[in-house]
């Protein structure tokens, strides 16, 4: 479970300040699939890079799963994010030497797991976003859409408890787009993956349980659950 | 414990796929700009400590055998040359001693003269000692009943219509040939030229020798001399063969041939020791700047991808860690190639030696040049590699990501 408590994020650019956000607060329950959602310049991508404990906010708190993520050292972070997050990138940014088996796998590593393990593991998570004939291919092998697939399995991989997505869809077409929505819809309907995603296209919405809209760095409109959250 | 050794499973895996799936060109450039650095480190010294061990054999061989026996202090001349030669002779490890009468002279042939060295020794006695016997390039070597033969260097012998280029030569003497000496007490005497001899060693190849008997008759000496070289089992023991000579009671000067050198190598080897030095400073700021280079390139590079791993949750010393691996792996197979470098270098070194004034110099590399090289390469890479990994990896997340 995520609460975030009057977040606000500034940015001092020479001598102006831009404040991204003006103090956000939030809930999200286990199991939840929330978009965020707002124009450009709103603060979604900065509350998500918040929450997914890869910037600071100038002020207010987050806690995640009980745990007060702010007052962790950068160490502790960089473990609370191998640990317990996924998260995934507009860009899919994936490490461009590696296959996409290394790709999802890297984590695992990291964790210590044993070679059959993370092997099995990975591959089983590729299989089940549907690139199991495509492991051994590099970034530059794979489609938009199969790039975006590789990040959504290294996401997943170390069965974090929260998946943070930034407008993943951003640059696939409708189709492809369509179909990771559907790979998300499922994680969180048949897995109950508690899914934050920040996405700016209004057909996303019909995924979402809970809509979070952000206008000039604030929370403008909250809509419950168009569908039932998994039970988690 | 365990962290870190997973730790440095990941960097190794990291280090690993960047150089196997990153630039093939750059990285064998940086591994032979390394192996190049490598053979620069090694081969001045093994120059050097060539130099030193061409220098103690042309003595020990040639020159000064590997200790000497001078007169007393206030003496011209070691009196009862064979008295002292018995008791020097009984110590064991002693295998030989040569005595020899010294005396600068000047040689006349065919109008022209050179003033150099002319040594009286006992025939039998110096092939004892020394190798002059071994390296006659003409004629033979004096015998024990010579009166009236000369043996002489090829240097002071000299080429028909060639000058010395300020060393003595007579400009073309050959076997058979007869050679006028003027003697220091005005004395002359006419010898025929026995043979001629080369040791490379140009102290020697400009000096000749008479038998002592003869000289002895010249001079009015009786069983004396004015140095006895004394030849050892093994060389490298010349101090305590010494200590062995004085404990016998020998009265006269004991020296090694280092000592009657006169600091001569010890002056040269520390002349080259700061040419070493200079050159070594020099290559391995070469090698701090180069892999610094390579890292940064590399680094910036892959600064979003530093910030897509920190993301992740990859650790920043892990990250580090694999910049330094790849540091490693460049310059251990460096080193490889370095050794191999040196190797073919040595072998034509070898083969092709270069020419010292003391002789033919040939590389003598030693191992302790070779670990030192290597460490030292180690030490200034991994500096180099680090300092740009850390300040990429350090950078914060989101700055990294943006490139």
């Amino acid at each position: 479970m995520i609460v975030a408590e009057n977040l606000t994020r500034v940015y001092t650019m020479g001598r102006v300040e831009v404040r991204a956000l003006g103090g956000v607060s939030l809930e999200v329950a286990k199991g939840e699939f929330v978009g965020i959602m707002g124009a450009s310049g709103s603060g979604k991508s900065t509350l998500l890079h918040i929450l997914g404990l890869l910037d600071r906010p100038t002020s207010g708190a987050v806690t995640i799963d009980g745990t007060d993520v702010l007052a962790l050292s950068d160490r502790r972070r960089t473990l609370f994010r191998l640990n317990r997050l996924g998260y995934v990138f507009q860009d899919y940014a994936l490490i461009g030497e590696l296959t996409a088996l290394e790709n999802v796998y890297l984590t695992s590593l990291v964790r210590g797991a044993s070679k059959a393990e993370y092997l099995e593991r990975s591959a089983e998570i590729l299989r089940r976003v549907g690139l199991g004939d495509r492991m051994d291919h590099r970034q530059s092998e794979l489609s938009g859409g199969e790039q975006q697939r590789v990040a959504i399995a290294r996401a997943l991989v170390n069965n974090p408890s929260i998946l943070l997505a930034d407008e993943p869809c951003a640059n696939l077409d409708s189709q492809t787009s369509r179909s990771i929505l559907d790979l998300f819809a499922r994680l969180n309907e048949d897995l109950g993956q508690t899914i934050v995603m920040v996405s700016h296209e209004d057909w996303h919405k019909e995924y979402f349980c809970r809509i979070i809209t952000l206008r000039d760095g604030l929370i403008d409109e909250m809509v419950e659950c168009r569908r039932e959250p998994h039970p988690g | 414990m365990i962290a870190v050794l997973e730790g440095l499973r990941v960097s190794a895996f990291l280090a690993w796929k960047a150089i196997q799936r990153g630039s093939r060109g750059t990285l064998a450039l940086t591994i032979m700009i390394i192996a190049l650095i490598f053979v620069n480190l090694v081969f001045l010294p093994s120059i050097i400590s060539g130099v030193v061990v061409t220098f103690d054999a042309q003595s020990i061989d040639f020159d000064l055998g590997n200790l000497v026996i001078e007169p007393r202090e206030g003496s011209q001349y070691i009196d009862d040359v064979t008295g002292l030669q018995k008791k020097v002779e009984q110590i064991p490890g002693i295998t030989g001693t040569s005595p020899r009468i010294t005396a600068g002279v000047t040689y006349f042939y065919r109008g022209r003269n050179a003033a150099s060295t002319l040594y009286g020794i006992n025939p039998e006695d110096e092939r004892s000692v020394t190798r002059i016997a071994e390296y006659m390039t003409a004629g033979e070597f004096l015998s024990n009943g010579d009166t009236d033969a000369i043996v002489m260097g090829v240097t002071l012998a000299g080429r028909e219509g060639e000058e010395g280029g300020g060393l003595p030569s007579l400009e073309g003497v050959g076997v058979g040939d007869s050679v006028e000496v003027a003697y220091p007490n005005g004395e002359t005497r006419t010898y025929r030229v026995k043979g001629l001899f080369e040791t490379q060693s140009f102290g020697v190849d400009t000096a000749a020798f008479v038998t002592a008997r003869e000289m002895e008759g010249v001079l009015g000496l009786r069983d004396q001399a004015s140095i006895i070289l004394v030849k050892t089992e093994e060389n490298g023991r010349e101090e305590e063969y010494k200590m062995e000579i004085l404990s016998y009671g020998v009265q006269e000067e004991v020296r090694t041939f280092r000592e009657k050198s006169g600091g001569f190598v010890d002056q040269a080897i520390q002349s080259f020791n700061i040419i070493n030095a200079i050159s070594t400073l020099v290559s391995l700021i070469i090698a701090i700047v180069v892999v610094f280079i390579v890292i940064f390139i590399n680094t910036v590079n892959r600064r979003r991808q530093i910030g897509i791993l920190k993301a992740i949750g990859i650790d920043q010393q892990i990250i580090i860690n694999s910049y330094v691996l790849q540091v490693l792996f460049i310059t251990a197979v460096g080193a490889l190639v370095g050794i191999g470098l040196n190797a073919g270098v040595t072998t034509y070194l070898t083969a092709y030696p270069l020419v010292f004034p003391g002789g033919p110099v040939y590389p003598d590399v030693e191992a302790s040049a070779i670990l030192r090289s290597i460490a030292s390469l180690f030490g200034v890479s991994v500096v180099a590699g680090y300092i740009p990994a850390w300040q990429i990896a350090r950078e914060d997340i989101l700055t990294a990501i943006r490139g």
